[in-house]
């Protein structure tokens, strides 16, 4: 019964804060929009960024686990197929194989395509394959022609064989898959040359050491191991990166303000009425369950609503209103979809720290006025 | 009957909640039902030897970000800064941060 | 009934603005009589009714409830034996602005409580009989003088307490308020409840309602004390 009967006075505190909630309806619906604006906005950062980078390590299971590359003057160079031959013989390395791939500026479509030379099954010479995305930009399909301009300035076409599955646009959407003697006409890498070499080792392990006996060998090279690859995935949308430290800042901010204006102490007028309640026979505990409720039905309230919509908009919507931000200047976007991948942990800290600081701002500076004596109304 | 705020407020809460929980569900199965493609993804860049995701297709630096080397960002200057949004985006790559053991200069 | 002894109460005791409001004040108030304060301003007599009603400790001295000593219990039952003990009905009403007049009759009895549907019908009950139930659901700033009155002994009244406080509940009536506000407490005494009142109002003080007159000066009692 006893429980009973403290449950029934919370529910009666709560009653009585809701009511006086609503009599400033306008100011606290207000300020409960914000509040779930602003949780709304790093919930879909967190969400999106969270899911992005679990795609990406999915995605890139199967990277290279060794590439190597020359650089000259710090940029990297083409790398001549005799180092392939140096490296093989490097104790733990099981394969080393030239990759030929490169970029190419379409000044029309002011996109920037990934040309590829597979590895295997390769097209024929003047076909290619081409991904989804530049299909969609360019408007071509399996038959079309498209031109491109060779280093020396002269023009070169191909007839699309085939367009990549847009389900890989994650990965391939600018890509162009081309047969290696078109590519070297295009691009000019002379025949002894490649862009760089893919290595693979026998024991995962040994990555670090081959790397380091590949630099000593070759001073001029550098090697870049698969956990360095899958790292700088999970270092996108870090929070020191620009954009999102401007999100991120622009919160912190926007919950100081929150947090300052229940700070600074209740008006006269609220240290009035806690002053009554506490003549008509409210004791201090009620009083500061009443403000723990006032703090927890904005922030609570706010918080489950901001996550929920986050999510719509992250995993239902395709983050719309991040899509200026992440396209940026190009041209070429994947569109794909993103498997939803919530990680409790940053839910959970994200709905502590928006609940948590609110609600302690809006009880602690009433800790005061609710210890007052009763009789302080009378006086 | 009279409607209490308490309820309201309790009635909201727990419709917030389910919602969570429908959302978890959801995501589940949305997870489950993208794993197929994704794999498929995944041997696309095995296949092709990729290292990369074309997320960021503006510049050499940004589309291939695990590749990319100090300088490209500065091509014109040591002290010019990002031209291109999507830098703002993604911090610098990882093999900039370690050198395999050795000081490098590249 | 209530025995008041040797009472003192100082306020900002040991600083430069210490002020002693009542001292050696004895008093005994007889169950089902309407007891009045009678003194000017400054005579200590809300800080009295303050003390009997459980809103404050005494700096020394006793307060007996029924032959149980009140002074020395914690915060917590005395605030329990006071909203169930006591009703009160302040100078200016002091009702919460904002909220209706039911929401306002039944805030005293929310840290007991009591099951809702219970509550808000007795509530309903007691504002039907001071012909208020049609204006529950009214806002406090919208009643009239006269309303707001009743809705603030209506409030007293939730717990149905034994004795009623009120301090100075004249002091911004008209005449006519006035009277109604006594024959509301004339009722009350018929009833059966007991009536403790401060007021230097001569309408309170000489009407035929006092049973017992109390007079205080400069924080002591005249007369009246024992009786």
């Amino acid at each position: 019964m006893a429980r009973f009967h403290s449950i029934e006075r919370q529910r009666h505190i709560i009653d009585f804060t809701l009511a006086s909630l609503l009599r400033r309806a306008g100011k606290n619906s207000s300020l409960l929009f914000v509040y779930t604006l602003i949780i709304f906005v790093l919930a879909s950062v967190i969400l999106f960024t969270d899911a992005l980078k679990r795609q990406a390590a999915q995605v890139l299971k199967d990277a290279p686990e060794i590439i190597v590359q020359r650089t000259m003057t710090g940029r990297y160079q083409t790398i001549p197929l005799s180092y392939a031959a140096k490296i093989r013989e490097i104790r733990g390395v099981a394969s080393v194989r030239p990759r030929l791939w490169g970029y190419y500026y379409d000044g029309n479509s002011m996109a920037n395509y990934t040309l590829v030379v597979p590895g295997e099954d390769a097209p024929m010479p003047g076909s290619i394959s081409i991904g989804s995305g530049i299909s969609r930009l360019r408007e071509a399909y399996r038959g079309d022609i498209l031109g491109f301009t060779g280093f020396d300035g002269k023009p070169l076409s191909f007839q699309v064989a085939s367009v990549l599955h847009p389900e890989s646009q994650l990965a391939s959407a600018d890509l162009i898959l081309i047969s290696e003697p078109d590519y070297r006409a295009l691009s000019g890498i002379p025949a002894d040359q490649t862009s760089d070499l893919v290595l693979k080792v026998r024991n995962p392990r040994e990555y670090s050491t081959i790397a380091e006996k590949i630099v000593k060998l070759l001073p001029d090279t550098r090697p870049i191991v698969r956990s360095e690859i899958l790292r700088t995935y999970d270092a996108v949308f870090n929070w020191r990166s620009g954009m999102v430290l401007v999100v991120y800042s622009a919160a912190v901010l926007a919950f100081i303000i929150f947090a300052w204006d229940k700070a600074t102490g209740l008006s006269a007028e609220e240290r009035k009425e806690i002053g009554i309640l506490k003549a008509i026979g409210w004791e201090t505990g009620d009083i500061l369950f009443m403000k723990f409720w006032e703090g927890i039905a904005v922030s609570l309230t706010a918080s489950l609503l901001g996550l929920v919509l986050a999510y719509l908009h992250v995993f239902l919507g395709d983050s719309l209103l991040f899509l200026p931000a992440l396209k940026g200047w190009s041209t070429l976007y994947p569109s794909f979809h993103l498997a939803p991948f919530i990680r409790g942990s940053h839910v959970v800290v994200l709905m502590f720290l928006t609940v948590v600081p609110y609600t302690l701002s809006t009880i602690v500076p009433s800790w005061r006025a609710a210890t007052i004596d009763p009789d302080a109304v009378m006086r | 009957m009279v409607l209490r705020a308490s309820t309201a407020f309790f009635a909201c809460i727990g419709i917030l909640s389910l919602a969570w929980l429908l959302i978890l569900a959801d995501g589940e199965l949305r997870w489950t039902a993208l794993q197929p493609e994704i794999e498929r993804t995944a041997a696309l860049v095995k296949r092709l030897e990729l290292t990369d995701l074309c997320l960021f297709t503006e510049a050499s630096y940004t589309r291939h970000l695990a590749l990319a080397d100090r300088h490209t960002p500065f091509q014109d200057d040591p002290m010019s800064l990002e031209h291109f949004p999507s830098g703002s985006l993604a911090g610098p790559p990882e093999h900039l941060r370690t050198h395999h053991g050795t000081i490098s200069f590249h | 009934m209530i025995r008041v002894t040797e009472v003192t109460k100082t306020f900002n005791s040991g600083r430069h603005n210490e002020f002693t409001a009542l001292s050696g004040v004895s008093a005994i108030i007889r169950p089902r009589e309407v007891t009045v304060l009678k003194g000017p301003s400054g005579s200590g007599k809300t800080t009295l009714l303050g003390l009997m009603g459980c809103m404050a400790r005494p700096s020394s001295g006793r307060i007996y409830l029924d032959d149980c000593e009140i002074t020395s219990l914690p915060e917590r039952f005395l605030t329990q034996i006071r909203r169930r003990t006591f009703g009160f009905i302040f100078q200016q009403f002091n009702l919460i602005r904002g909220v209706s007049a039911l929401e306002n009759v039944m805030l005293p009895a929310y840290p007991d409580g009591e099951p809702f549907g219970e509550l808000r019908d007795r509530a309903l009950d007691i504002l039907e009989r001071f012909s208020l139930a049609h204006r529950a659901q009214a806002r406090v700033e919208w009643l009239s003088g006269g309303e707001a009155q009743r809705v603030a002994i209506a409030r007293a009244l939730i717990n149905d307490p034994e004795y009623i406080i009120a301090d100075e509940p004249t002091a911004h009536l008209d005449t006519k308020l006035s009277r109604e506000f006594l024959e509301i407490m004339a009722g009350l005494h018929v009833a059966g409840k007991t009536i403790v009142m401060a007021s230097h109002d001569p309408l309170v003080c000489e009407s035929e309602l006092a049973t017992g007159i109390i007079e205080m000066r400069d924080g002591r009692v005249v007369s009246g004390a024992a009786q």
